[in-house]
């Protein structure tokens, strides 16, 4: 096996940013000596992105955690570097130890979302990996992929060997059992494979059978999940350089629109004892000086309370920032506000009507918009809030509605607060229809409808002081609705764009437009097919995927969305989505 | 106020100079060394550094002063658990109060991955770099302090601080001069001075003689 790490080494200097690419950093696991199998955990994406994200973290740590098996890292190089490793014929290597990709026996990817495909075959192309499985001889490694896209995986299926469909935690460990016992024996990757379609929540494309099911992998007993205390630190500033505890998985608020809320389903709770605790190891492991926690609607954690009042002193001696993502306007509370700094707040009405915050089952009402004034009274002076444009049966009036809020929040800030007057961010996202919600079946608006809705919301808060507007790329939230309910004919499109220069989709100035539409003219596809409504009988292309959540409760839930009505939180009674059969949902009521 | 002499040597060497100062605010919370903290609407530890060294380049002498009350023995021994290995101090030194390092450093020793006798200091030295897009040419003569033999390799002391010659133009300068191919990352920075009654003196003095 040939050393690349001189040779990599001494291009670390012409890199534009080189700490990206040499590992070492505090907590790394670095082991040289022999294991059974070794995984290398891939990112689609830079480092700076993928060092914050706790999926990987997860697993990382939970590999590395047996003596008996090695995990490594790689993130996609930048442009400039992966120039040099071409101009080198350097392959791309793990961090750890400087490992080409292609010597690993496992190489999975994290599939965070849609625009991240094309990173996977850039990953691939510099690792000297051949794209698609059926190329794939048993001399490459077995390829994985997972995360939250794995809930449609078809559109990436045939690059990969295997595919976990919901939960790591467990699973890659068994997979990697399997290689492990593999090897030793002399198994074929076929029969490596065909044992691990055993396990439940591997899905194996090349040995899908007709009428076959993949059931989601639930990690059940979430208190005692696997949780890294020891996280590596980034070497550089990471999009999020903090102590991260996960409060929970799923969501009891059931938005309609939400994939991440009908995906984590069955909702598990950790206990604010064992969070707290976390959160103080992974400070002393660590160093961060903030403590994120990490949920979906972190608000509705029902330990809330007992997890700041357990943080309170340590916060304190220890100099930690405590920082309150996604809060739900209805379980806002002054009194957790004053708790962390203020800086500025995040609320998510997602829609400017009541009537469409009904269709959505976006639980928020007027009244609960006012409670923001508590967060003016707490000190607050900037709030930001998230909407959606597109949503089904918008109406202009609805856009109107978002306005209104802006205008209604500047008034209750001078009903509390000073004269300056707050700073109000609204950010828009697009709709996008998603597998495994209510709203799978439902079209996208046109592109040309995305930018008149935009343009008319953009004049309308032009006449508000002190409001920000910021909106996604109308184009990119097209091509995310189609990789989102796209089938296997879509990985040809990932693989012409990927060849027209297509990468780092996700990040709007390298998005290229052109590409990605020639890409599904040359293969003879109309991206419309993906975005259009669908029929409730059609044959969709993550059918055979069992999240739990019924197809008939999705159905009534469409319904009632047309019909303005709302379903109560998962808090106040089980609504009999079907989750509970893969777990316990651990909420009380 | 302890000030701390640690290296920057390994994967660190590429760490940027606004990277090391916020992994030294995780370091010290770590490490579990009390610290001083700003009294602003954003409180930082109050910690102070010598000059930037050039992304690439590694060091043995770099410093940094931690408004802390432990012993410096006890500073040491913390910040090196809380550290990899090409991190690790060297030395500690109890100063009164900050020794504004940034200000007062003049100078620092550089070694080159090159023969002692590559350059010859009389003959002056011209660079020629592009900055911010626009070419440059100067001539750094008199930011060039002395010229040595560290162990049959060349080492110079260059102008740091305020005034400041960039070892890594330095280095790219004499490779192309020499036709070598050398690497910037093993050029070593080896000491810091600081200018006392108009004599460079080496860091670690002026600390030591300040206790």
């Amino acid at each position: 096996m040939e050393n690349f790490a001189d040779r990599f080494f001494r291009l670390l200097p012409q890199a534009e940013k080189p700490s990206r690419y040499t590992g070492g950093e505090w907590n790394a696991v670095k082991k040289t000596g022999p294991v059974r199998a070794r995984f290398c955990l891939c990112f689609p994406d830079l480092y700076e992105i993928g060092m914050s994200n706790l999926g990987m973290q997860i697993l990382y740590s939970e590999l590395n955690a047996r003596e008996d098996f090695a995990c490594e890292r790689c993130y996609a190089p930048a442009e400039d570097m992966a120039a040099l490793l071409k101009a080198d014929s350097v392959p791309l290597l793990s961090l750890e130890t400087a490992t080409p990709l292609r010597d690993f026996d496992v190489v999975g990817f994290s599939v965070q979302f849609e625009l991240l495909y094309t990173g996977i075959l850039y990953m691939l192309d510099l690792a000297g990996i051949p794209f698609r499985a059926a190329e794939r001889g048993d001399d490459y490694p077995i390829l994985l992929a997972g995360g939250p896209c794995a809930v449609n995986p078809e559109p990436f299926a045939d690059f990969f060997d295997c595919i976990v469909i919901g939960e790591g935690e467990g699973v890659d460990a068994a997979v990697l059992e399997i290689v492990a016992e593999g090897k030793e024996k002399g198994w074929s990757k076929r029969e490596m494979l065909r044992r691990m379609k055993s396990i439940a929540g591997v899905y194996v494309p090349s040995m899908r059978e007709k009428g076959e099911k993949v059931v989601k992998a639930v990690y059940r007993d979430f208190e005692n999940a696997p949780y890294p205390t020891r996280p590596v630190v980034a070497n550089t500033e990471a999009v999020h350089d903090r102590a991260v505890i996960e409060l929970y998985r799923g969501c009891a608020s059931g938005c309609r629109f939400c994939q991440a809320g009908y995906y984590y389903r069955p909702i598990r709770e950790r206990s604010p004892e064992r969070c707290a605790a976390q959160a103080k190891e992974i400070v002393r492991n660590t160093g961060h000086g903030e403590i994120a926690m990490c949920s979906l609607s972190t608000g509705d954690y029902s330990g809330l309370v007992k997890l700041m009042d357990e943080l309170r002193d340590f916060v304190h001696e220890k100099r930690v920032n405590l920082s309150l993502p996604s809060l739900r306007l209805s379980s806002f509370s002054g009194d957790i506000a004053q708790e962390s700094r203020k800086s500025s707040l995040t609320f998510a009405p997602e829609a400017g009507t009541q009537r469409l915050r009904n269709v959505i089952n976006k639980n928020v009402t007027d009244e609960e918009i006012d409670n923001v004034a508590k967060a003016f009274e707490a000190g607050y002076d900037s709030v930001k809030l998230y909407f959606m444009l597109g949503l089904p049966t918008e109406t202009d009036e609805d856009i109107a509605g978002i306005a209104a809020i802006c205008s209604r929040l500047r008034e209750l800030y001078f009903a509390t607060r000073g004269k300056r007057g707050p700073n109000i961010s609204v950010s828009c996202a697009v709709f996008i229809p998603k597998p495994c919600t209510p709203f799978q079946w439902e079209a996208q608006i046109t592109f040309e409808e995305m930018l008149r809705k935009q343009n008319y919301l953009r004049g309308l808060l032009r006449r508000i002081k002190g409001v920000s507007f910021s909106w996604h790329g109308a184009e990119s939230s097209v091509l995310e609705a189609a990789l989102a309910r796209g089938d296997k004919r879509l990985s040809y499109v990932i693989e012409r764009a990927y060849a027209l220069g297509a990468k780092f989709d996700s990040w709007s100035e390298k998005f290229d437009k052109e590409a990605w539409w020639r890409a599904f003219e040359d293969c003879g596809l109309d991206m419309r097919e993906f975005t259009g409504e669908w029929k409730e009988d059609a044959e969709l292309p993550w059918g055979f995927i069992d999240t739990g959540v019924s197809k008939r409760y999705l159905l009534s839930q469409r319904r009632l969305a047309y019909e303005g009505v709302t379903t109560r939180s998962c808090r106040e009674g089980c609504n009999g989505c079907g989750a509970n059969k893969l777990g316990r949902c651990t909420i009380e009521w | 106020m302890v000030v701390l002499v640690y290296s920057r040597t390994g994967a660190k060497r590429f760490l940027s100079h606004i990277d090391v100062l916020r992994d030294f605010a995780r370091i010290v919370r770590r490490a579990d060394i009390p610290v001083g903290y700003s009294a602003g609407f954003n409180p930082h530890a109050l910690l102070f550094f010598s000059p930037p060294t050039p992304v690439g380049i590694a060091s043995v002498a770099e410093y940094a002063a931690i408004d802390t009350e432990l012993s410096p023995e006890e500073t040491l021994a913390r910040f090196n658990a809380a550290v990899s290995e090409d991190m690790r101090a060297s030395a500690a030194y109890r100063v009164l109060k900050n020794p504004n390092l940034a200000g007062r450093i003049a100078a620092a020793d550089h070694v080159f991955p090159f023969p002692a006798d590559a350059y010859d200091i009389s003959r002056g030295l011209e660079l020629s770099y592009v900055k911010k897009g626009t070419p440059v040419r100067e001539d750094v003569s008199d930011r060039i302090f002395a010229a040595g033999n560290r162990d049959g390799k060349l080492l110079l002391r260059l102008a740091s601080g305020n005034v400041t010659l960039r070892a890594d133009r330095v280095f790219d300068a004499l490779k192309s001069a020499l036709g070598t191919d050398a690497l910037v990352t093993d050029v070593v920075k080896t000491e810091q001075y600081v200018r006392e009654g108009g004599v460079l003196i080496p860091a670690r003095e002026a600390l030591e003689k300040r206790n």
